[in-house]
């Protein structure tokens, strides 16, 4: 195993809920990356973010770690959920108040409702 | 070609889907990081096709990225995905 899978095989391993995005959660620097921080956030998720613009190795080394091209990337207990389209379908859907509820991490249920209700 | 018909190209030949909209958001990222003047930075395309039945999501988006190809996904900075049966 490369060096650079080992860092973000720890990163993951060592923190519930992981965003690999660009920026950091209070300063994004995509549309992308700040819609699903905001939204986890919002959702008062407690998450760790790293900031790939700050590391070369990790902004390539992500994408082939998760055999995907682009960020922002969220993982869950381990598990890589998806990019900013499948984070926005499934806290739409109620799928990611599932995997939260599956997986035991805290978040409020009330402000994914609100979220759901905003874009009924 | 322009990268917009390569990409509409591309999923026809990989979906065969019963309906495909493939739209050049980049002016409404105009200054965003990523963007270029003349636009086809910034894609959103909706898919609707039987092959993606039984897949989950993450699959379904994989579907997408192997059949654009490494190259033609370095050359665009964003891809909006709405894929479904």
């Amino acid at each position: 195993m490369h060096d650079i899978d080992t860092r973000i095989k720890d990163m993951i391993d060592n923190n519930d809920v992981v965003l690999f995005m660009k920026g950091t959660k209070e300063m994004p620097q995509c549309g992308f990356s700040s819609r699903v921080a905001g939204v986890l956030s919002y959702m008062g998720v407690d998450f760790e973010d790293v900031n790939v613009l700050a590391d070369e190795d990790i902004r390539q080394g992500i994408k082939d770690f998760s055999d995907w091209p682009t960020i922002p990337q969220l993982y869950i207990k381990g598990e890589f959920v998806g990019g900013c389209d499948i984070v926005t379908e499934m806290v739409l859907s109620g799928e990611l108040d599932q995997m939260l509820e599956a997986k035991g991490v805290s978040y409020s249920k009330e402000a994914a409702d609100k979220i759901r209700e905003a874009n009924a | 070609m322009a990268i917009c018909d390569e990409i509409r190209q591309q999923l026809h030949a990989a979906f065969a889907p019963t309906h495909l909209e493939v739209t050049d958001e980049s002016e409404k990222h105009r200054g965003h990081a990523g963007w270029r003047e003349g636009g086809e930075t910034h894609f959103r395309v909706v898919i609707r096709s039987p092959a993606f039945a039984g897949r989950n999501r993450i699959e379904r988006h994989r579907a997408v990225h192997d059949a654009l190809g490494r190259d033609l996904l370095s050359r665009i900075h964003a891809l909006a995905l709405d894929l479904g049966e």
